[in-house]
This record gives C-alpha cells, structure tokens and sequence, in this order.
C-alpha cells in the first residue's frame, strides 16, 4: 500500500468524515433509555455487535470491493429487517458515495448502504482489500461508542480504552467469510426507537 | 398431495392443515423437508412444538428444509409451533418463501432457547417476484457465543417473529399495519415496516396471545375479515 493511499484509507474511515453518521444510535438509544445498557456493558456488547452484525457489514465491504454493488444492496436491505437502521445505512451510504465521488472523482453508486459504498469506493481508489475492511469496522466501532458517550457517562478515556481493547474482536469480524448476523435485542430496539419521547438520534 | 413418514398431513377445516410429525421430535441426523405449493388460501400450522433432539455423536447435524411457494393472488399462512433446540442438539433449518404476483403470506416463527443445545444454524428468506425482501441468517452456537449478551437476547429465552408480506400493496399500506400491529402489546414488541412488508419482533415468554392478536388485526387490514381460528389450544 502506498503512503498516498494509506493516508486517504485515514481520511475516508475517520468517524468524523461529513456525512452525518454522528445523528445516528442504530437503536443504541432505546436500549440506553430502558436502562439496561451501561458503561459496565458496553465492551461485551460491542465485542458482540462485532461477532454478529459487524461480521456481517464487513462481507459486505468484501464483496462490494468485489463489485455487482447494486445487486448486493437489494440483499443487505432485505437483512435490515428495522426500518430506521435501514434507511440509515442507506443515508450514510448515499452521503459517503457523494462526497467521495465529489472529493476524490470516483464513480460510486449513490443509492447503496455505507458497507457498500465504502468497499466500492476502496476498490475503486486502489484501498488494500483487507485493509479496507478493518477501517471500515474501526469506524463503525468508534462511531457506535461516540453515540454512547452522548447516552451514558462515559469519560473520553473510558471511550477510548474500550476502542482499544476491541481491537483483536475486529480483526475476527474483518476476517468472517460466511453471513451470520443474530441481534434481535438490539433490532427490537432500532423497531422501538420513534416510539421514545425524546430523542438525541435519528435511529 | 405426496406424504413421507415422519410427516402426517391432517385436513382440519376448509383451508386449515396440520402437520404433523409422528416421530414426536427431530433426531440426530434426521433430514425431514417440506414442499408446498400454495394456489389459493391455506392456513398451514403444527400438531406440537418442533422439538430437537441430542445430538448422537457420529451423526451430523438434524435438518430441515421447507420451501413454500405461494401463486398468483394466493394466501399462505404458516404458523408453526415453537421451535424448541433440547440439550445436546445440532439442528440446521431452511425456510424459503416465494411469493407472485399479488400473494400474500403471513408467518410466525418462535424460538425458544430454553436448553443448553450445542448448535443451531437458521436460514431464512423470503422473495417477491425473484426479488429478495427478507433475509436472515445466524449461527448460534451458545458455548461459544453467549446468547444472553446484550446484542442477542439478554435476559430472555424466547424469541417471537411475526412476520406479512404481501406483492402489490403500497407503502402507505404497510405504514398503516405497521400503527395497527403497534397497538398490541407495545411494550413487548417492536414492528417496523420490511421492504413489501411488515416485521414484529418480541423477546419474553408468553406471547402466543400476542400472535394470535398480531394475526387477527393483520388479516382484518389484509382481508376485511378475522383469522380463521387454528382449532387448537395453545
């Protein structure tokens, strides 16, 4: 990998990049309102969400590194089952794949989840594969934990300890080959989330 | 109609069918799988709980495969009873839907993760006109993957799906069910609107009357009428 492309890899996976991630919880919220999810439980249930619904995100960076990234969108949505989840990886997605093309004149479908715009745009932009992947993970990690710190009293050190030590949990889901994504808890709660009364998140 | 052991098929009333597995349980190794082909209303449900039993080493995992296709304007609805993985079992279940033009299909779907079973692969789709509308598949292995964690069950050990699909409705439509369905037991279920549908989920025990209510508002929106009663005690 050369150093330019080591350096755009940063620049795309920074969980800071303007598309408007930070609004979004992906049902976070609900389970932090019903009281059950805390600081002393966050790293297990990230360690978890890992083994499950990040595994899954990352075949899909994969496969859409790979290309066909239309047809592969129909079947992620079809695994988004929580309305508000899906619209908002599609949201990102279309946001990432805009501002890429605008920034770096790349040609990505703009009407595909996040997974799949950032595996496209990697490919395209000549992103080691694998490399991809673990970016892709990382910021979706720290972005989930960013969302937490707005819903728990959770200190920067804290937050970015939890990062660190969920290192070796995303080199295992970067590496998963087959789709295997089981989180009813945390669907039911992304189903639940317009019913809340006040809301920090869109999802 | 074409019948193998262990499956019984019992034609109860007008649309009503019951399937039954004289085996009393799925055991290690066994591969049982289920065709149907739905042409107009059919109301398919189970005599029992689908019980999975110990796996005997040497065997390979259990198995079930059950595809359904549903025709031109036809109605499926599949109502198992719950799926319950013993201590020791190894199961793998394939459920496939097809629906055409204008069909419609309701199906539930419980699970109850009572045992400490070794493992159990699920798959499950449902297609509109060849085109994907819902996809699930998992691996839940819980020795090696704690079911209790929070990004799985939690605290609880049953989970409840309920699931309509049908081709041709508007999203308007499935906006509408989904406020209907919300009004049943809000404070168990999340239901959100699918892609040519809508999807209910629930974690806890006791949602069998829930269902049955999630049901009956459902084939009110679909049909004008009530659900066709199941002529079973739950």
């Amino acid at each position: 990998m050369t150093p330019t492309s080591l350096l755009r890899l940063l620049q795309l996976a920074d969980s800071a990049i303007p598309i408007g991630a930070a609004a979004h919880s992906f049902g976070l919220e609900t389970l932090a309102s019903e009281g059950t999810f805390h600081p002393g439980n966050l790293e297990d249930f990230l360690a978890s969400w890992l083994e499950e619904a990040g595994a899954q995100e990352a075949v899909f960076v994969r496969r859409a590194y790979r290309g066909n990234a239309s047809a592969l969108n129909e079947e992620l949505s079809a695994r988004k089952p929580s309305r508000e989840s899906r619209e908002a990886s599609l949201k990102l997605g279309r946001r990432f794949a805009q501002l890429v093309n605008s920034i770096a004149g790349t040609h990505i479908d703009t009407d595909v989840h996040y997974s799949i715009a950032f595996g496209a745009a990697a490919a395209q932009l000549a992103i080691d594969e694998d490399l991809a992947v673990l970016a892709y993970l990382q910021q979706s990690v720290s972005g989930l934990v960013s969302a937490c710190q707005r819903l728990m009293p959770l200190g920067q050190v804290a937050a970015a300890r939890v990062v660190w030590n969920l290192k070796p949990a995303i080199g295992r889901a970067a590496a998963q080959k087959e789709i295997s994504c089981f989180t009813p808890l945390l669907e039911i709660a992304s189903m639940r989330h317009p019913l809340l009364e006040t809301r920090l998140f869109i999802s | 109609m074409r019948q193998d052991p262990p499956w019984k098929v019992i034609r109860a009333f007008g649309p009503l069918v019951h399937l039954h597995n004289v085996s009393g349980g799925i055991l290690a190794g066994d591969r049982l799988s289920l065709q149907v082909d739905a042409l107009a209303t059919m109301i398919l449900t189970t005599t029992g709980a689908t019980r999975l039993y110990r796996h005997r080493p040497g065997a390979e995992d259990s198995e079930q495969c059950m595809n359904f296709s549903v025709g031109e304007g036809a109605m499926l609805e599949y109502l198992p009873d719950t799926l319950i993985p013993f201590a020791g079992s190894r199961h793998s279940q394939r459920t496939r839907f097809s629906l055409g033009r204008d069909a419609t299909l309701l199906w539930w779907e419980v699970l109850a993760c009572t045992f400490a079973f070794e493992r159990l692969r699920i798959s499950s789709a449902i297609d509109i006109c060849g085109k994907p509308a819902l996809r699930e598949d998992f691996v839940l292995e819980p020795s090696k993957r704690p079911l209790t964690s929070l990004a799985r069950m939690g605290n609880s050990t049953h989970l409840s799906s309920f699931n309509v699909f049908s081709e041709g409705r508007t999203n308007a439509f499935w906006s509408r069910m989904a406020d209907e369905l919300r009004k049943i037991a809000p404070e168990r279920w999340g239901v959100t609107v699918g892609i040519g549908g809508v999807v209910a989920r629930a974690l806890g025990r006791n949602c069998a009357g829930d269902l049955a209510a999630l049901r009956n508002a459902a084939s009110l929106l679909l049909t004008g009428k009530p659900a066709t009663p199941p002529r079973k005690v739950y």
